[in-house]
Order: structure tokens, then sequence, then C-alpha cells
């Protein structure tokens, strides 16, 4: 290293610690209820405006259109047989498959660390948990362990990005779960298996004055999936809770 | 403005050079503020692939279509598509999205400022979109529509939000579920990682219940290119439908419902629900989905009688407080304002006008219309050419051909006056005009000096060939239309409107209206996409192109094609009537008051079709 550039790099580190933005970084929230970004809490309705014929009704036996099936996973949504909807239960209403349901959902912090998802299609609970060291149940549940954490998008390290290097953006709500009981992605039985794990990214939208919440979810099952199967699903903000129309799977 | 783009020193800079280049960039503060979207980007196709690739007549599932909406879904017939007018329309913007085809974002860097100024983006079938981010506004309502719209974006949070206005008549899928030309666009693009969700946002009130939101997913592809077309224009047009009449429009009249039939039976998916509409897509319409009788599931329920669509289209922008001024192209703008639109070409030799607006007494208009010319030159007026005897087409003539010069008087002695020459069709003489001993209600002032019979007339002034074309019986018995020839942009008068239906006036006859389309349509060449190239100055409304008179005259083509079947059939007028053959053109073109009301059209029509038995 030439001392002419050692000079500059001691001149840029000198720079960086003097920036006013290096001493107004932002103080640590306490909570993740406090260091929210985006407000997901309330009332929203599923606006059914894709997939409508494979959600809105049951599609026919063996009709998995655009899901990524492997072999293996076609052999198993193959035998399902409608005649036995009555007895499938919840399979259609775990975590893998819930956000596409049509139906509302209502969104509150249960406490200052965990954000709660309750559905009226399935009658459903979401524990969306934002802290690190818990660990899931021991046994699986049709909404497996959530694990929580407010995205914040930064540049990965060198010299030449740190020069432009800045606080971060927040990002949307980023949530992994594991730990769920075999399911169904749609109700005509297209399966997904225990192996699943799925990648959320919750999100907030404005449009033509009124609220929108967006999930983009990751559904990756080596059992039964050639490819991860990517959905997103939009939900519109809903003043209170008069349209909620519970429905228990059992 | 965050700076992200750091320069490359060159050979010839010092080292002090580059240390102070350095020092000043951190003393600029970090300039983090956007998450790059570059790059190629492959869809996933994992949601509502069958409204993407192949989708069925029919199917409006999920849109949340109005009635006009789905109306004018149901009578549309896949063969358009092959029209000669129509096989180089690429993707519109509402739809482009879900195409088959990689995305390309590419940024647009000013070299000047280093500022991220734009991004492009292309692929997917649809035109090349630049999204603006340098703050500029959106252009004018009267300012054209294109495949791609003009687009403006601005960071928020994680998210790229692009607004985008300017949007030709388009569709939401591509099996006739119809955007209008109003409809605007709010999308938002993030990054989830490799991945991006484009949230699109489409607000129609002419076709739409409700803003329709649809989210497309695409991942980051290291190893595929966006396909970017290269040129389809006039040359690139094949003859797919052999034999098809000059000016047909390929449509199913309202109650042919195979196509619909064919899509329940197969789908299962019954009638009403596949006519779409905002009520389906809540969780709530399951519970109708389990009970049919409670559903109107008829294939084509007919209008209710006496039930009306109200335009929603903005009221017209005939009279204003300010005349405005659009360059259109070439030596051509566009005054609009002055109640019809007037055309300017200006040159060494002079002004030419086509029309003169309307004077709504003591020149206030008339005046606010010389002030805006003599914006764009100090030359004299020498000639306005009058596009028929309208009082909103020719009400400045007096005034203004005072105000002008004389064009030359020629071999034949025309134009003996002292100002500008007026040029229009013999019938628009005999129409503002009286009979010897009568005073006529258009001081002679007006008049034309000049008129010509047959069907067209030259004239050639600063430098540029100019047609007027005549269409027989069409708006009126003295249409006419300038085509200029360099500037390459036609001023159509009331033959061609984007605020309403055609008015169908003294000698006019819808069939001539239809005439004069399709003639306008022989005479535009797009440059390419089936956009640009020939610029068309209707009557009244925005600028226009090929494209955007196609469009009109299809629905003008279609009204006349219904109203000629319920003919046919034996139907009165007052049936004709009742059986609303205009219903899903009403929110944009339709009219309840003022002197052109819906009603009067289809009278029009009726008459002028009736009459030919």
């Amino acid at each position: 290293m030439t001392r002419s550039l050692a000079a500059t790099l001691l001149m840029l580190a000198v720079g960086v610690l003097a920036t006013p933005q290096g001493k107004q970084a932002p103080p640590v929230p306490k909570t993740p209820k406090e260091a929210a970004p985006i407000d997901l809490t309330g009332n929203w309705v599923s606006v059914v405006t894709e997939d409508w014929r494979w959600r809105m009704l049951i599609p026919k036996k063996g009709d998995y259109t655009s899901v990524p099936l492997n072999p293996e996973g076609r052999k198993v949504a193959d035998t399902w047989d409608p005649a036995n909807l009555a007895s499938d239960g919840c399979k259609a209403y775990g975590a893998a498959a819930i956000m596409r349901v049509p139906g509302r959902v209502y969104i509150t912090w249960e406490n200052d660390a965990t954000l709660r998802i309750d559905t009226d299609a399935g009658r459903q609970t979401r524990l969306l948990d934002f802290d690190k060291s818990a660990k899931p149940p021991s046994a699986r549940t049709w909404q497996g362990h959530s694990s929580a954490e407010w995205e914040r998008i930064t540049q990965p390290g060198g010299l030449g990005v740190s020069l432009q290097q800045g606080p971060g953006r927040p990002g949307a709500l980023k949530v992994v779960t594991t730990d769920m009981k075999a399911g169904f992605l749609r109700r005509n039985g297209v399966p997904y298996s225990d192996d699943t794990m799925m990648t959320e990214y919750f999100d907030r939208l404005e449009a033509y004055g009124t609220d929108w919440m967006t999930v983009f979810t990751i559904v990756e099952d080596p059992r039964y999936l050639d490819q991860p199967f990517i959905t997103s699903t939009h939900f519109k903000r809903e003043p209170d809770r008069s349209k909620w129309m519970p429905q228990p799977c059992e | 403005m965050w700076r992200t783009n750091l320069r490359i020193c060159t050979a010839g800079q010092s080292i002090a050079t580059r240390r102070l280049l350095l020092v000043l960039l951190i003393a600029a503060g970090p300039t983090f503020a956007q998450i790059d979207l570059s790059g190629e980007w492959a869809g996933t196709f994992h949601e509502d692939l069958q409204h993407r690739g192949g989708v069925r007549l029919a199917d409006y599932t999920g849109l949340p279509l109005n009635e006009a909406g789905w109306r004018k879904a149901q009578s549309w017939d896949e063969a358009a598509r092959s029209t000669e007018e129509r096989q180089c329309i690429p993707h519109v913007a509402t739809y482009a999205f879900r195409g088959p085809a990689t995305l390309r974002f590419t940024k647009v860097i000013d070299r000047v400022t280093g500022e991220l100024q734009a991004y492009n983006l292309d692929g997917s079938y649809g035109r090349p979109r630049t999204i603006w981010m340098d703050g500029r506004e959106h252009p004018s309502d009267l300012a054209p529509h294109t495949w791609a719209g003009f687009s403006t974006g601005t960071w928020e949070r994680n998210t790229f939000v692009v607004e985008t206005t300017h949007i030709k008549t388009g569709w939401l899928l591509r099996n006739g579920a119809p955007t209008s030309d109003m409809a605007t666009m709010r999308e938002y693009f993030t990054r989830y990682g490799n991945y991006l969700m484009v949230a699109t946002f489409i607000n129609d009130p002419v076709y739409l219940d409700e803003p329709f939101i649809r989210t497309t997913n695409f991942v980051e592809s290291l190893l595929s290119n966006a396909d970017v077309w290269g040129h389809c224009g006039p040359a690139q047009i094949l003859d797919e439908l052999g034999g098809r009449p000059k000016g047909s429009v390929p449509h199913y009249l309202p109650g042919q419902t195979d196509h619909v039939q064919e899509f329940v039976s197969k789908s299962g998916v019954p009638p009403e629900a596949a006519r779409g509409g905002a009520a389906t897509t809540y969780p709530e319409y399951m519970v109708k989905l389990a009970n049919p009788s409670a559903m109107d599931n008829r294939l084509f329920p007919p209008p209710v009688p006496g039930k009306t669509l109200p335009r929603v289209a903005s009221a017209q922008m005939d009279l204003t407080d300010d005349i405005r001024v659009l360059p259109v192209q070439g030596n051509v703008y566009l005054l609009a304002g002055a109640g019809g639109n007037i055309a300017v070409q200006i040159g060494e030799d002079g002004v030419l006008l086509v029309d003169t607006g309307m004077d709504t007494g003591a020149g206030k208009v008339t005046d606010k219309v010389m002030a805006a010319i003599r914006k764009l030159s100090d030359k004299p007026v020498r000639f306005i050419l009058n596009t028929s005897a309208d009082p909103d087409h020719m009400g400045g003539n007096e005034r203004i051909a005072a105000a002008g010069s004389p064009a030359g008087g020629g071999r034949n002695g025309g134009n003996q006056g002292s100002g500008a020459m007026v040029v229009a069709h013999e019938a628009v003489l005999g129409a503002v005009s009286a009979p010897s001993g009568k005073q006529s209600a258009i001081p002679a002032g007006a008049w034309p000096t000049d008129t010509y019979s047959g069907d067209i007339k030259e004239v050639f002034f600063d430098g540029e060939a100019i047609q007027l074309f005549h269409p027989p019986a069409a708006h009126t018995d003295g249409d006419s239309m300038m085509f200029f020839r360099r500037s390459d942009v036609i001023a159509t008068g009331d033959i061609f409107s984007t605020t309403g239906y055609p008015v169908i006036g003294k000698g006019g006859s819808i069939n001539g209206v239809i005439a004069g389309l399709n003639r306008i349509i022989d005479i535009t060449i797009p440059k390419d996409w089936q956009e640009g190239g020939t610029m068309v100055i209707p009557g009244h409304g925005r600028i226009c192109d090929e494209a955007d008179v196609v469009e009109y005259r299809d629905m003008v083509t279609i009204i006349r094609d219904r109203i000629q079947d319920l003919i046919r059939k034996g139907m009165t007028l007052e049936q004709v009537k009742a059986a609303r053959p205009t219903l899903e053109y009403d929110p944009r073109y339709g009219s309840e008051t003022g002197p052109w009301t819906t009603a009067t059209f289809i009278e029009a029509v009726y008459r002028s079709l009736a009459d030919k038995r």
C-alpha cells in the first residue's frame, strides 16, 4: 500500500467518523413492537383478483395448475378424493396456504415481541415470534413455528460500498415458518409436506385512498415441489370486524 | 439526492484531486436512497397462469369489471387482434407485466450530474417504458397517449412507487377485458432478496367498479435476456383475415353467447361469476357461490330498461378560461379551449389555421386565440381552413380573417378582400349563407372566401403541402379534413372526437362518419408498434394517433352494426333505444344533457340507417 493511499484511507476513516450521520444514529428501539416501521395491525380482507377459480371454488381433482409439483407431489395430489372433502379438516388452512384462503385476518400485538394473526377462514391463529431464542414447540402444528424480524436492507461490506453505506433502509416484516403439519396448498389436495419451510414478507401499500397489505410467500418443500412456490397475496384494510365470518375447520 | 455512483478517477487526475473527490463524497453524506432494481427479472408464473397464457374468452373471474366493462369484454372477438390495424399492438402498460418474457431494468444516469435520472424498463412484449425520477410533471391532458404511458417514480421506504398516466385504451386480460384511456396506474416495485414483487393498482372509472390490484412476481435472472422486440410497423403487417371487407370490425353482437357458454361449461364457473365485478372478489361471495339460485346466471342479461350508465369522463374541455397551446409535430400546434380544436401551422410565409373556434360575443375568445397565436408567430394569418360550418369551429373566422393578410389572389381572382383567405368545402358556404333577400345568422365576414367541390383540394404554404379531403355525407355534408404532409399531422374536424359520440348534422350520416374515420386510418401511418407516426388532431379532445382513431372507429362501427341488426329485426326507434346499443360506451362518450345526448346520437344513427332501407 502506498503512503498516499494510506493517507487517503485515513482521511476516509476520519471522514466517516466525523459525519453528522455517524453521531446521529437512531436509538435502538426496545421492543419489536416499538421498532415496527409499518403498522400491520387491524382488520384486513383478502381481495381475490388472482387465481380466482382456484381459491373461490374448489378446483377439480388433479388440477394443480401453476404449482411446481414434482412427480411425487403430483402422485399425492392425484390420490385426493373429493368425496372425503369434509374429512380433510384443517389441511387446507395450514400456514403454507392460509393467507391464500379467501377470508379476513385480524392482526394484533399479542405482546411486545409477538404479532398475532387471526383468520376467520378456518379460525386459525398464527403467532409471529420476534424472539430469536424461542424454540419451536415439540409437536408440529398447522401453523408451525414462525420466526419474525423487521427486515433492514443494508449493503454487504467492502471499502467501496462502505463509502456509500448509510444506516440501511427499513423493509418489510420477514417471517420464516417451520414445524408445520403436512397440509394442502389448495383445497383439492395439492400437498405440502412437513419438511416445508416458508418465508413471507408482509408489507404495506397505499393506492387510490385505500390501505393494502401484501404478503409475498415462498414455500419450499423438498419432498413435493420442484422449485420454490412463489405467490403474493393482497389484503384491503377494513374499518372493523363487522364482516368477520368465522368458519372453523375440524 | 443520494449519490450512488462513484466516479472512476481518470489517469490524468492527480492523487490530490482523487483525495479531494473522495473527501467531498464523504462530506456529501451517506447516499443510499435507492435499492437497486437494475438487471434482468424472469416471471415466476405460479399464480393466475390461465389469465396470462391463452386466457379463454368470457373468463373475467376476479376482475372488478363494472357493467360497461363486462359488456364491452363480451362483445370482443379475438379476430380483432388479427386486423391490420392491430397486428403490431404490443402489450399495453396495464397488462405488460403479465406477459411471458423477462423484464429488464436499466438505470439512466445523467452524464453531467451523475444522478439517477430514470429507469428504463424493457421486455415482456410491452413497449419500453421510461420511469422518470427527475421530478418532472406529467404531461397535459391534451397530450397523446401511448401503450407504455407516462411514468414517474419515487422511493418510499423499501419500495419504488411509480405513477403512470396517458395510457392508451387497453386491456386487463387478453380476452377483451378492457381498460379505457382514462385509466391510471400506481405500481409498487419491491425487492425481497432475489425476488421482485410488482403490485399494480389500476384505476379506471369507465370500466371498473373499484381500483383493480394484482401482484406479479419475478426472480432475478442471471441467464436470460429481456425479449426486446425489433421493429413492427406497416411493412410487417400481413393480411391475416383475407377477404375481410374494408373497415369491418370483428365483434359479437349482444346476445351472441356461444363463447360465454363454452367457458362456463368447461370451467364450471357460474355465468354471473364469469362476468367479474368487485363483489365477486370478496370472501362473502363464496356464500353466493354455494347458492346458485341467488345468482343471475343468464349468459347475457339484457340491459335493465331505463337504467343508464352515467358518463364518468371529465367535462368537455371545449371552452376554458385559457387557450392552451401544445406542439403536435413539425410546424403544427394545437390550440384548445376555444370550442372546437384549432390547428395552427407556422412558418416563414405566415400562419395557417384549421378552424377558429367559437366566438362567444365581443370577441373575447377570439382575442385569446389571437394572443395564443402571437406567442407562436408574429407573422400574419394568411389562411383559415374550415372543417365544417359549425359555429364552434368557424366562430372566430370574421375577426381573425380581418386581422390577417391576403394570401394572394391568384389568376382566378380569389380572395379579393384584405384579410386572410378562408377556405372550405362549398357546402359550408351553402350552410352559412342565406338565400337572396334573407339575412344569414353568420356574418358575411366569416364566410369562406374560397370553396372547393369534389373530394380534394390542395394548398401549399410554409413549405408544406396540405391536402383537404372531403368525406361525403359524414358529420355534415360540408366536412373537410386537413392533412399536413410534411409535418405528418391530420386535423379531422368533428368526424373524430375523443370527448363524445360523433355528431351527425345536416347532410351527415353514420356510414359517412365511418367512411371518414376509415379514410383517416388510410392516411395515417404509425411509426412503430401502432403508435406515433402521423398525429391526429380531433375536432374535440386530445392529440391522437392512428390507434386512437381505430379505437373510435371500432366503437362507432360496432354501434352502427348493432342498430342495423335491430332495424333488421324490425325494431322501432323506441325499441332500439330501449335495447341500449351504446351502453358500455356511455360512461366514456355518452351524455344525458346538452345539445348532443346519447339518445340524440342513437336517433340520428337509426334514422340514418332506416332511411337507407
